[in-house]
C-alpha cells in the first residue's frame, strides 16, 4: 500500500490542493428533476489514462476512474455511507480474519459473454502480483500467503501463483493471509482485485487497449488524447445498474477550459473545479454546484525523530501548538471554505469515523494555547518551521497557520517550502525534517483503520511523525484481530484515543468536493473518493 | 567606487562655486572635475531631483521603517481583517491601503518591504562594479593572453540566462536571506559591468598622459588606480546606476518566483506572488507592492539616465 498510498497522494496532491478557493457552504444536488433518458450518454472532465487500461495497472485519477466502471470486484463501497457492500460476491465469510472462503453469485458475465468464476479472479489476481508483469498496484497483493514467492523484493519469481488462493469449482474459491487482517475485506474493493477474462491472456498488451470487463460499463473507443467512451452494459448483474447510456470520458488539459465548457453546457460533470473559478463557481452554478465532504484529511505531522521533538514531556507542547491553530477562520477565509476544520484524525464518510475524537485540542484556544505550551516547556529554540512542498497551494495556509500560531503562542513560526512535492517527500520519507510538516491523508479504502494504523502504527510506510506508542500499536493489533468489520472499526476509535494525548499529529481539515454538472444531466452525487456516482447519473429527456 | 564621485565630490566642493558665484575668478583658476562637473549639470535637471527624493525616500523607508508606521507588518488577524478594503482617508494608518489575504497591513508591508529591496539594489550594484570592475581593468589594461582569458571566462558566464543561473544556485540554499540573493545576482551580474570596464579602460590606457607616467616611472598600480581608473570610470557607474533598478526588479522576480527572499523576510516580490491568487477579489492587494516596486525601479533608471547625461555628454 505503500506505493498505492503515496503515488494517489502526488495526483490528489495537486488535483485536490489546488482547489485553494472558494467561498460560502452549503449542500449539493437537488435541481429541478425532469424525465430522465435511460439511453442518454453524459460527459465527464477527465484526463489521458497513463497506462493501459489494466485494473491493477491504473493508480492515477484519469486511468482509475474508467477502471471503475468497466469492472466489478468482488464487493464495493456504498457511495453513500461507505459500507460494504457484496458485488460479485455472494458471501465471504471467514473464522479467524486470515482464510477466507468466497462464494459468487452466478449469472455475472463479461462484456464478451463469458462468465465470471472464481478463475476469473484467482488467475487475475496472480498475474497482477507476479512482478513480471509490472503492475503499479501490485503490492494491493501482499497480505495473501506466497506474494514474496510471485513478487519477491529483487529478482525473478520462483512461482507463477500465489499459494494463498485455491479455486475450488465454479463459484468458490479461497484465500489464505500471512496474518489476520479483519479489514481484507474492505481492501477487496479496490479495482485491483477486479476479476479479468480469458482472453486477456492471450495478449495484456492488446487488451490495455480494448479491455472488456464486467462492470456496469463496457468500453467502446479510446481516442487517444482525446476521450475514450464507454456505453451501459446491459446483462450487468450488479446491484447499481447504470441509469444512463453511457459515459464519454474527455480529456482535458486545464481545468479552466473544462470549466468553461460545463458553464456553457458542452460538458456535464466536472471533477474539479478549477482554483481561479472557485470563488464564482457558487453563484455561476447555482443548485448544481457541488461541495462536500471528501476522504482525505489535511495535517502538521512533528519530526518526533528529531533531537529536539524526541522528549516525551512535549505532549503538551504539541497540544497547545494545536489549540493556537484558529481552524475555523482560516478555512472560511484562506481556503474560501473549501475545507471542512477537523476535529479528528478520521475523516467523515470512512467506517468507523467518530466526531470530536481530538476534543478541545482541536478547538481555537489562543490562552490555553500559550499555557500549555509554557508548562510543557516551551518549544526548541521557540522557533517552528513548517515544511511544505510549494507546487501544491499549501503556502497560504501554511502562512496562515503559521501566523495563527505566533500570534496565540509568541512561538516563531515560519513556512519551509520545496519546490515540489517529490523533494517534499523525499525529505519526509528520509526523516530529514526537523520541525513541523505537512503531511495529510487520502484514504485507500473509507475504513478508519486506514487513516490510523497505516499512518500512526510503528513503522507503518506513511508513519512521517516516527510516532511509535506502544499504546496505540497494542489497540491496533487487537482491532486487526477482531472477527469483523465493525469490530475493527470500533476498537480502532479506541486507538484514536490515543492519538489525542500524544498528538503526533495535528488535525487540520478535510478535504471537499467542490464540483458542479450541466442542465443536460441531474441526480450526481460525489462518492468519498471525490469521484461521481456514475451509474446513478440521469440524462435529461430534451 | 562610484561615491567618491557622485556624492563624496559634490558634498565637499559643490556649495563653493554656487555660494561665491559673484566673484568667480578665483574659481576660474582651479579646473572643475569630471563629477563636478556632472554635479553642476544634474542639480538642474528635474528628472535628477524627482528621482533623487523618491530615493531617498526609500532609503529612508528601508533603514527606519518604524518612523512611516506603528503596525506590525508579520501581524495578520484573518477573523477581522482578511482582504478588508483600503481606507483612503486613513492616512498612514494600518488600514490606509487595505489588508492583504493573510490578514496584514498592506500599508505595512509596502513599507518594510523596501528594505530588501534597497539593500539587494544597492549591494549588488557595489558587488558587481567591485569584481566587473576589477577584472575589467585587469583585463583592459594588461591585454595579451590575461584579457584573452578574463574576456572569454566573462562570455561564458554571460550566457547564463540570469532566472537559470539564479534558479541553480538560490536552490543550493536551504535557507534564503538577502545575502543569499546578492550573491547570487552578483555571481550573475558582473560580466556587464567588465566588458563596458575593459572597453573604457583600452581607451583610456592610450592617453597621453598614461604614457607621460610611465615614462616618468610610475608603478602599474599608481598607473591604474590614479590615472586610468578615475578616468575610465564613468561608463561604468552610467551602467552600474542603470541596471540598479534592474537588480531590484530581478530580486521580486526571484521572490515572485518562490526561489528568492522568504518568509520572514518582507519583500514586495513575495507579496505580489500572493497577491495574484486574489486578485479577482481583491485588486488593491496587487496594487500596492506592485506599484511600489515600478516607483522603486523606474526612480533608479530615471537617475541612471541623469547621470549618464551629466557624465557622458556625447550621448545627449
Amino acid at each position: 500500500m505503500r506505493g498505492a498510498s503515496q503515488a494517489k497522494w502526488v495526483v490528489a496532491a495537486v488535483a485536490v490542493a489546488l482547489a485553494a478557493t472558494a467561498c460560502g457552504s452549503g449542500g449539493s444536488s437537488g435541481s429541478s428533476n425532469g424525465a430522465a433518458n435511460a439511453q442518454g450518454t453524459f460527459s465527464y472532465q477527465s484526463t489521458e489514462p497513463q497506462n493501459p487500461l489494466q485494473p491493477a495497472n491504473a493508480m492515477e485519477v484519469g486511468g482509475g476512474r474508467i477502471i471503475k466502471t468497466l469492472f466489478k470486484g468482488l464487493v464495493d463501497y456504498d457511495p453513500s455511507n461507505g459500507e460494504l457492500r457484496n458485488q460479485v460476491a455472494d458471501k465471504i465469510e471467514t473464522t479467524d480474519a486470515q482464510n477466507y472462503t468466497v462464494t459468487l453469485k452466478s449469472g455475472w458475465t463479461f462484456h464478451d459473454g463469458t462468465p465470471v468464476t472464481a478463475k476469473s479472479f484467482v488467475d487475475a489476481w496472480n498475474w497482477s502480483a507476479n512482478t513480471k508483469n509490472n503492475q503499479i498496484n501490485s503490492d494491493w497483493f501482499s497480505d495473501i500467503q506466497g506474494y514474496k514467492d510471485v513478487h519477491p523484493e529483487e529478482g525473478d519469481p520462483t512461482a507463477a501463483t500465489m499459494s494463498g488462493l485455491k479455486v475450488v469449482d465454479d463459484t468458490h474459491f479461497t484465500i489464505a493471509l500471512n496474518g489476520p487482517v479483519s479489514y481484507f475485506e474492505y481492501k477487496l474493493g479496490y479495482t485491483a482485485f477486479s476479476p479479468l477474462p480469458e482472453v486477456f491472456f492471450t495478449d495484456p498488451a492488446k487488451y490495455g487497449q480494448s479491455p472488456i470487463g464486467n462492470g456496469p460499463y463496457k468500453f467502446v473507443s479510446w481516442e487517444h488524447n482525446k476521450a475514450v467512451t464507454v456505453a451501459a452494459y446491459d446483462k450487468y448483474a450488479g446491484v447499481d445498474k447504470p441509469k444512463n447510456g453511457g459515459i464519454v470520458f474527455k480529456n482535458y488539459s486545464q481545468a479552466e477550459g473544462a470549466y468553461k465548457d460545463l458553464v456553457s453546457d458542452n460538458l456535464d460533470v466536472l471533477d474539479q473545479v478549477d482554483p481561479s473559478d472557485l470563488a464564482s463557481y457558487k453563484t455561476d452554478l447555482g443548485d448544481r454546484a457541488v461541495d462536500q465532504a471528501q476522504g482525505a484529511i489535511q495535517s502538521i505531522s512533528f519530526s518526533l525523530y528529531a533531537d529536539d521533538w524526541k522528549p516525551e514531556n512535549l505532549a503538551k507542547v504539541r497540544q497547545g501548538l494545536s489549540m493556537a491553530i484558529d481552524r475555523d477562520t482560516i478555512t472560511k477565509t484562506v481556503l474560501n471554505g473549501s475545507r471542512q476544520p477537523a476535529n479528528s484524525w478520521v475523516a467523515p464518510g470512512a467506517m468507523g469515523y467518530k466526531d470530536n475524537t481530538c476534543g478541545d485540542a482541536c478547538k481555537y484556544d489562543p490562552a490555553k494555547a500559550k499555557q500549555l505550551v509554557t508548562e510543557g516547556g516551551g518549544v526548541p529554540g521557540n522557533k517552528i518551521t513548517v515544511l511544505y512542498n510549494a507546487d501544491g497551494g499549501h503556502k497560504e495556509w501554511v502562512d496562515a497557520v503559521c501566523n495563527s500560531i505566533r500570534q496565540a503562542t509568541g512561538v516563531e513560526c515560519v513556512g519551509d517550502p520545496k519546490p515540489d512535492f517529490k523533494s517534499s517527500r523525499d525529505l519526509i520519507k528520509n526523516k530529514k525534517v526537523d520541525g513541523l510538516m505537512r503531511t495529510g491523508w487520502v484514504q485507500d479504502y473509507p475504513l478508519n483503520a486506514n487513516y490510523l494504523r497505516d499512518v500512526f502504527g510503528t513503522g507503518a510506510a506513511a508513519n512521517d511523525a516516527g510516532y511509535s506508542s506502544p499504546e496505540f500499536d497494542k489497540l491496533a493489533a487487537e482491532a486487526d484481530k477482531a472477527t469483523s468489520v465493525k469490530e475493527t472499526a470500533d476498537l480502532y476509535q479506541k486507538a484514536e484515543e490515543q492519538l489525542a494525548k500524544d498528538m503526533p499529529a495535528i488535525p487540520l481539515w478535510y478535504y471537499k468536493t467542490t464540483a458542479g454538472y450541466s442542465k443536460n444531466v441531474q441526480n450526481v452525487k460525489y462518492d468519498s473518493f471525490g469521484d461521481p456516482v456514475f451509474t446513478q447519473v440521469e440524462v435529461k429527456q430534451k | 567606487m562610484p561615491d567618491l564621485i557622485t556624492k563624496n565630490a559634490p558634498a565637499g566642493d559643490g556649495e563653493t562655486p554656487a555660494e561665491r558665484v559673484v566673484v568667480p575668478e578665483p574659481q576660474a583658476e582651479k579646473p572643475r572635475s569630471l563629477g563636478l562637473d556632472a554635479w553642476h549639470d544634474l542639480r538642474k535637471r528635474p528628472v535628477f531631483i524627482i528621482s533623487a527624493v523618491l530615493i531617498v525616500l526609500l532609503v529612508l523607508f528601508a533603514i527606519a521603517p518604524g518612523l512611516f508606521t506603528s503596525v506590525d507588518p508579520r501581524a495578520g488577524d484573518l477573523s477581522k481583517h482578511y482582504l478588508s478594503k483600503p481606507n483612503y482617508l486613513h492616512f498612514f494608518q494600518g488600514d490606509w491601503f487595505g489588508y492583504d489575504g493573510q490578514g496584514r497591513s498592506i500599508y505595512a508591508r509596502m513599507i518594510y518591504g523596501a528594505r530588501a529591496s534597497v539593500v539587494v539594489g544597492i549591494c549588488v550594484t557595489a558587488g558587481v562594479t567591485i569584481v566587473g570592475g576589477l577584472l575589467g581593468m585587469v583585463a583592459g589594461y594588461y591585454g595579451g593572453w590575461v584579457d584573452t582569458i578574463v574576456s572569454r571566462f566573462t562570455d561564458m558566464v554571460f550566457g547564463i540566462p540570469l532566472l537559470l543561473g539564479a534558479l541553480v544556485i538560490l536552490n543550493a540554499f536551504s535557507v534564503r536571506t538577502i545575502w543569499s540573493v546578492v550573491f547570487a545576482l552578483v555571481v550573475l551580474g558582473w560580466t556587464q559591468m567588465t566588458r563596458v570596464m575593459r572597453g573604457s579602460v583600452i581607451t583610456v590606457k592610450q592617453s597621453d598622459y598614461v604614457t607621460a607616467a610611465k615614462a616618468l616611472g610610475a608603478g602599474t598600480g599608481r598607473i591604474m588606480f590614479k590615472h586610468i581608473l578615475p578616468n575610465a570610470i564613468a561608463p561604468v557607474i552610467v551602467v552600474a546606476t542603470i541596471a540598479l533598478g534592474g537588480y531590484i526588479a530581478a530580486e521580486a522576480t526571484l521572490s515572485f518566483l518562490g526561489i528568492g527572499l522568504q518568509d520572514p523576510t518582507i519583500s514586495w516580490g513575495i507579496d505580489i506572488n500572493s497577491a495574484q491568487k486574489v486578485i479577482r477579489q481583491a485588486p488593491f492587494v496587487l496594487f500596492f507592492p506592485a506599484g511600489m516596486l515600478s516607483v522603486t525601479v523606474l526612480a533608479f533608471i530615471m537617475l541612471g539616465d541623469a547621470v549618464r547625461d551629466a557624465l557622458d555628454p556625447k550621448l545627449r
